[in-house]
């Protein structure tokens, strides 16, 4: 049960980390800031910049 | 106490010991099986176990002797992630949650359709290519270009070639990544070209995730923001209702037609498609179709290791088949070099290099996490290119061949064409043809090439053996198609926006506004010109008599292949300057194989006299043929265009090989410079800092 949870755990930290939902936390601790709209917007236009100039992989 | 541990950690290792003989001894058992086996078809669990124990057998001694005995990985060595830790691109991050990030990354259509393809040897050598090349090749590139790029705080490849080799390393690889783009992109258009052509469903299905895409961007944008996996689960059940009224579209006889394309027509839709998503805002329709194709992608991968796992399916391909001799309907060239470099990524992937060189080793907590995210994800990819494999070799042969050959070389119509496949001993009906392509709602199976449409054909069967069974095949089928254009088309949006900031990056050198990304005719300039450069390449694919795959997946394959041997003259480099010549064998074994392999390959492909293997022989054919003055003016205009582009294909492939044989060059000197002494073996790491990192804040 205990292994199941840690499983659980590990794939529900994947699934927040894809979906960069990490990344934005990460940001407003980052710079001690609220979630708000514009927040949001300008977490995704820095974290687009950065991630899409990188090729995907084939 | 003393002598009771003693005798406990005695035991330990001799538990060790017969539990590690035993998993090597079920390794051997079960390739020997699948090798020797040829009476009767072999069940896909066979190969599910020779590759399960072979990677542990390689994980547990090759993968961990490199990391202590070589790289000396170290936990008290502070990491990028903990040094320059920033709160975005450097930080410190779980070592599974990593590595479910970094293999996501590294996922690709790659290692789905190359072993597809290759099934046309027969499930042997593709399977044992996918196990052995993984673990001793594409798995070993990784974990030490990750390795490199970890201890020199997350740089790039090519800026570790241009520090470690010279000016020359640092450009080609610049320079292949960019044509590898270009091929890349054709190819994967390709594959979903040739898997929605003539099919109402599919491509009602792909089109509705257009708009799905685009009411997530807003719905993130404005109405809920950050909510991803919220949205995420909204757009996947919006696309499995875009698959049953897909169904309906398919069956309408008045809305039918207009989803009914010819592969021409999906052609110019991708290519516009490509340029709009490469042009327009990226929260609008490229990031999150992004999120959607990566939880699809992870969450099909889950779901067809439990349908193999649980319905253990028989393989009906033979071991071996007749086209071992290079004489394969869907792609010309003998079993080496070409199952080599059909299966790619499978293997080994020069891209992967790219993203061990990427985001990942800025987010590597401890250095001893290196090894389960570089080496493990690997050999996690290569078991999904054992899944396509055992996807396409559960087909009966001669559905594999009807659905898979061109119709230039089966003959263009139904009888015909399974005439001819039955003629090779595969044999196949019309009807039998006719009667599975109405069970999965298509009009026809027949000359669907790409690999697309056969690895769905699969992953329905296995999928409807385990829920649903036939009355559902057509469901599961179109839910293997979608899920495989769905990142096509992610990595072709996100491809040509790379290729578009590439170029205005190198154009802003000579106008400097091309070089702005906020400058629209620049934008709007520089994202036509990689839309039409890898556009040109599909649009010769789509009218190609021998299905277009026959030429671009080797050029690509090739591509890749040699993009991996700039990694490993980079990996070999280092390697070199930290420990002299005692541990080069490690990347130079794959890296003399990958240069035997793709020069034998390139080489054949431009020059080999045969017209349906060499691009120059294909030209000098062609040429013959309006030679001799059997042909209409329509057609010699249309045959022209295929001499050229045969011309070009081998000039292409000709710039590969160039590229590599200069960083090949350059890589030789420098070794010999450094084993002769003649220059400083310095190694270009970050310095030593004492790690911090407490266990709880990762």
């Amino acid at each position: 049960m205990k292994a199941l949870r840690a499983f659980g755990r590990i794939v529900a930290g994947i699934l927040r980390e894809l979906s960069d939902e990490n990344a934005y936390a990460r940001h407003l601790a980052a710079h001690g800031r609220k979630h708000s709209r514009e927040e949001w917007q300008h977490f995704c236009n820095e974290r687009f910049r950065a991630k899409y100039t990188k090729p995907k992989c084939c | 106490m003393a002598e009771g541990t003693g005798i406990s950690t005695e035991m330990k290792k001799i538990a060790g010991c017969v539990l590690w003989g035993l998993i090597s001894a079920v390794a051997a058992y079960f390739l020997a099986g699948i090798a020797i086996q040829r009476d009767e078809p072999v069940n896909s669990m066979w190969l599910v176990l020779a590759a399960a124990c072979t990677y542990l057998v390689g994980y547990r001694f090759y993968a961990k002797f490199i990391a202590a005995k070589v790289m000396a990985l170290n936990d008290q060595r502070a990491t990028p992630a903990e040094r320059l830790r920033n709160g975005h691109d450097y930080e410190p991050t779980n070592k599974w949650i990593l590595f479910g990030h970094h293999f996501a990354a590294i996922a690709g259509p790659g290692p789905l359709v190359g072993p597809t393809l290759a099934a046309q040897f027969g499930y042997l050598p593709g399977t044992l290519w996918i196990i052995i090349g993984a673990v001793l090749g594409g798995a070993v590139q990784d974990f030490i270009i990750l390795f490199c790029s970890m201890r020199r705080d997350g740089k790039s490849l090519g800026e570790m070639a241009r520090e470690e080799i010279g000016k020359i390393g640092g450009i080609t690889a610049l320079l292949t990544v960019l044509l590898i783009m270009i091929i890349l992109l054709a190819t994967v258009a390709l594959v979903v070209v040739n898997a929605l052509k003539g099919s109402p469903w599919g491509t009602f299905t792909i089109a509705a995730t257009m708009p799905i895409a685009i009411f997530m961007g807003l719905y993130l944008r404005y109405w809920r923001p950050g909510k991803v996996l919220e949205v995420s689960v909204i757009g996947f059940s919006l696309v499995v209702v875009s698959i049953f009224a897909g169904q309906w579209v398919s069956k309408s006889a008045t809305v039918a037609p207009w989803f009914t394309f010819g592969g021409i027509a999906l052609a110019a839709a991708i290519i516009i498609y490509g340029f709009f998503a490469s042009a327009l805002p990226v929260w609008l329709l490229l990031a999150p179709r992004d999120y959607l194709s990566t939880f699809v992608k992870l969450g099909v991968i889950s779901m067809l290791a439990i349908g193999i796992l649980f319905v253990q399916p028989q393989l009906v391909m033979p071991a071996f088949t007749r086209f071992v001799d290079g004489t394969g309907p869907i792609f010309a060239g003998k079993i080496f070099p070409f199952c080599f470099i059909t299966i790619a990524c499978g293997a080994i992937s020069g891209f992967h290099a790219l993203i061990s060189s990427g985001t990942t080793p800025k987010m590597i907590a401890k250095e001893s996490h290196a090894l389960p995210i570089g080496y493990g994800s690997m050999v996690l990819e290569s078991f999904v290119a054992l899944m396509a494999i055992i996807a396409a070799c559960v087909l009966q042969p001669g559905v594999y061949f009807a659905v898979n050959a061109p119709a230039g070389i089966v003959g263009p119509t139904e009888q015909i064409a399974a005439a001819t496949i039955t003629s090779w001993g595969f044999p196949v009906s019309a009807a039998e043809m006719h009667s599975l392509a109405v069970d999965v709602g298509e009009k026809t199976l027949f000359h669907r090439t790409g690999g697309a449409p056969s690895l769905a054909l699969g992953m329905a069967h296995i999928f409807a053996t385990g829920i649903g069974g036939k009355a559902i095949l057509g469901f599961w089928y179109h839910f293997a198609i979608m899920f495989e254009a769905l990142f096509i088309l992610t990595i072709i949006d996100a491809g040509t926006r790379v290729g578009r900031f590439m170029l205005q990056d190198l154009l802003g050198h000579v106008y400097k506004p091309l070089g702005r990304t906020s400058w629209m005719p620049g934008v709007i300039g520089t994202s036509a010109f990689v839309v039409l450069a890898w556009g040109y390449f599909l649009v010769q694919g789509v009218r190609d008599p021998l299905g277009g795959i026959n030429s671009l997946w080797p050029l690509f394959g090739i591509a890749n292949q040699l993009l991996a041997a700039v990694a490993l003259c980079v990996a070999t480099t280092i390697l070199l300057k930290m420990h002299g010549a005692k541990y080069i064998w490690i990347p130079l074994s794959p890296l003399v194989w990958l240069i035997v392999v793709t020069f034998a390959g390139g080489w054949q492909k431009i020059f080999s006299p045969l017209p349906q293997l060499g691009f120059l022989a294909q030209a000098s054919h062609l040429e013959a043929t309006i030679a001799s003055g059997a042909m209409t003016a329509e057609k010699i205009a249309e045959t022209q265009t295929l001499i050229f582009n045969a011309r070009l294909d081998a000039a292409l492939c000709g710039l590969f090989l160039v590229l590599v044989t200069l960083i090949l060059i350059d890589s030789v000197r420098l070794w010999t410079r450094i084993l002769l002494g003649k220059s400083e073996a310095k190694v270009n790491e970050a310095p030593f800092v004492a790690s911090q990192l407490r266990a709880e804040e990762i």
